[in-house]
């Protein structure tokens, strides 16, 4: 009986597990071991650890790297910027409408994202009102925002916001309102209440929000391959051309290992940085 | 906990290790499957995977009610590269996943037959109406002298897309890198399309190219680009930017340019100055393709004029069929002196055939492209 109990968590973990190494361990070797071949589509892809396929896309490709982060990182500071007011206020001041603004949050999702990426198209096209607008009090470049990566960016922060506002609500709508009363009654100002409490107290909202939307716009290539032009190509759109169009495929497979290490490396200094405690929860601390 | 998933991970990495023996790419050694007809009656089903809009609304049911094939055509042939990325783990292993026809433009025919992925057939056995109706001009092309596995669908030109009221005044291809256009013009991000129409601006004949200028045509249009003269690279989406005047002019093919025209009567085709670029899109037999035998059955219905001119009434791309024109003549006269869909010898008089690259310089130029491309 005991020994039936003992094996319950690892029978809970299976399928979990199981998942992983089929979808996920298998194809990461699959893909290793490609990412060391040599050669081409006629005569073949030969396995010789071949390592400079790794320095070879470095040096091509940097500047796409970098373009990726930027653009990713420029869309998470913006989705944070419009999203934690909207989620304070839906929390605090939804009253109750707060169900349905949650709802208008995750309402485009019901249209599939590349039909919402190319509306965007339509929205910022040369001729289109908005787009006349900014360019008449001199927000554009050469009259327009298409094919820049202005729109790239927007395209990113529009499509990835809901990622950042449902973790956000969620850790603001937790938060112990007694904690900012209590603040306040030993007489901390509204703007010392939110920077001393509130804020802290939603660290984890802002860490798993941050994430949720860095990682995916770091390596999306539609935003760039609809919205952007020749000069805005991302680290994906070149993957995506490696693979499919030049059929390089040890090219796209170390660019994808190089794409992921070094989010991995950027999400293990950002947790660091921004504490282990903020996304765990207190749990963390204490074990 | 954790030496469970260590286990996990290495059983699974043990797997893989397995699985990696194999080979990635790599031309086939197998002999070439040769297909042919017989006394045989084509029957059963026939999955066709064609380009989208590229054929008329009767000509899939007609066939089915002259033959009793029962047909399931599929329009998930979207561009070469993509569709040959998606299908060649399975051709290599000589799976054409229930396709008995594709239809791949010239180059990638060519690429496709040098890999063993193809089905070689007998024209003047088992294709009556292409060995009687298929062009002359089309009969031996270079990568296929016999059209030994490979019959044209439709061909076409690339040129310049113009919108007349925008830019009245483009001609020749040396007109996108005028600079009073900078940031709205588009080039095709297919090499073997863009490239040879810039070397024949710059008066180089693509036939005799070396790999030296194609690098040197590609640095010009990288630096274009680079500058922001050239706004983007497209698939055929540049109808959309064109429609909206994001784009004066672009280069593109000369089917889009009549479909555009019908919704918007100021875009317009221009042979450039210089020539344009002629292509075909061609039916092939994928190794492993289930039903052959309708296969080369369709293969000839539409070589029957009668049905190749119901299929270029409604996409009018250029018919490699003769007396397609003069079915259609009775039915669309305007139609059928339109130069784009029944081009005459003088009107593509300066242009060249899609050009085929060397085996050996491919590679370097399709990166040097993609990389000119994706900035």
């Amino acid at each position: 009986m005991s020994g039936g109990r003992r094996a319950l968590p690892y029978l809970l973990l299976f399928p979990g597990l199981l998942w992983l190494v089929v979808f996920f361990v298998i194809p990461l070797v699959y893909m290793g071991e490609l990412s060391l071949r040599t050669g081409s589509l006629t005569e073949g892809f030969f396995f010789n650890w071949q390592f400079s396929n790794y320095s070879d896309v470095l040096s091509d490709y940097s500047q796409q790297f970098l373009r990726s982060f930027i653009y990713a990182g420029v869309a998470t500071l913006l989705a944070l910027l419009i999203a934690y007011p909207l989620s304070y206020a839906i929390s605090f001041r939804g009253g109750k409408y707060r169900n349905l603004l949650l709802f208008l949050v995750v309402a485009p999702f019901f249209t599939t994202y590349l039909i919402r990426t190319i509306a965007w198209q339509t929205i910022l096209t040369d001729q289109s009102p908005l787009v006349e607008f900014l360019a008449s009090i001199g927000l554009t470049s050469n009259g327009r925002i298409l094919d820049t990566p202005a729109s790239v960016i927007a395209g990113l922060t529009y499509n990835f916001l809901p990622f950042m506002i449902l973790p956000l609500y969620t850790s603001i709508d937790t938060l112990d309102r007694r904690l900012i009363e209590a603040a306040k009654d030993l007489y901390a100002s509204s703007k010392t209440a939110f920077l001393k409490v509130t804020l802290p107290l939603t660290a984890p909202g802002i860490v798993a929000g941050t994430l949720l939307t860095f990682i995916p716009a770091s390596g999306d290539y539609v935003n760039a391959y609809f919205l952007g032009g020749r000069n805005q190509a991302m680290i994906g759109n070149v993957i995506q051309s490696n693979y499919l169009v030049t059929s390089n495929y040890p090219a796209a497979a170390a660019l994808a290992f190089i794409l992921m290490l070094i989010i991995l490396l950027l999400v293990v200094i950002y947790i660091r940085f921004a504490g282990s405690e903020a996304l765990m929860g207190d749990e963390a601390s204490t074990t | 906990m954790r030496k469970v998933v260590i286990g996990a991970a290495g059983l699974g990495a043990a797997m893989v290790i397995a699985a990696c023996g194999g080979s990635v790419g790599g031309g086939s050694d197998a002999e070439i499957t040769t297909v042919s007809k017989g006394d045989a009656k084509a029957s059963g089903t026939l999955v066709i995977s064609n380009w989208p809009l590229y054929i008329d609304e009767e000509t899939v049911s007609n066939f089915e009610k002259d033959t009793g094939v029962q047909v399931k055509y599929v329009e998930d042939y979207n561009d070469n590269t993509g569709f040959f990325g998606k299908i060649r783990p399975q051709l290599e292993q000589g799976e054409s996943g229930g396709r008995s026809i594709i239809v791949p433009t010239d180059w990638m025919a060519s690429r496709m037959d040098g890999l063993g992925y193809l089905q070689h057939f007998s024209v003047p056995d088992d294709l009556p109406n292409v060995e009687a109706n298929l062009r002359e001009d089309l009969k031996s092309p270079a990568f296929d002298p016999d059209r030994a596995f490979s019959v044209p669908w439709q061909s076409g030109m690339t040129g310049l897309i113009v919108r007349t009221d925008l830019a009245p005044d483009i001609r020749s291809i040396n007109d996108l890198f005028d600079p009073k256009y900078k940031g709205k013009v588009t080039m095709l991000s297919e090499l073997r399309d863009t490239v040879p129409l810039v070397m024949k601006a710059d008066g180089i004949n693509p036939d005799d190219a070396t790999k030296e200028d194609w690098l040197k045509t590609i640095d010009k249009i990288e630096s274009a680009a680079a500058s922001g003269q050239i706004r983007d690279f497209t698939g055929n989406d540049y109808a959309g930017p064109m429609v909206r005047g994001d784009v004066v002019a672009a280069i593109g093919w000369s089917g889009d340019a009549v479909q555009l025209q019908a919704d918007n009567p100021d875009i317009e085709y221009r042979m450039p100055t210089q020539g344009c670029i002629l292509w075909s899109d061609n039916m092939v037999i994928p190794v492993g393709a289930p039903n052959p035998n309708a296969a080369l059955e369709w293969i000839n219905y539409v070589y029957d004029p009668e049905v190749a001119a119901d299929i270029a009434e409604y996409v009018n791309y250029i018919t490699p069929v003769d007396g397609a024109k003069e079915v259609l003549a009775k039915k669309n006269p305007k139609l059928a002196n339109n130069q784009l869909i029944f081009p005459s010898a003088s009107y593509t008089a300066d242009c060249s055939n899609q050009p085929s690259l060397d085996a050996a310089d491919e590679q370097e130029i399709e990166q040097a492209f993609e990389r000119a491309i994706t900035g």
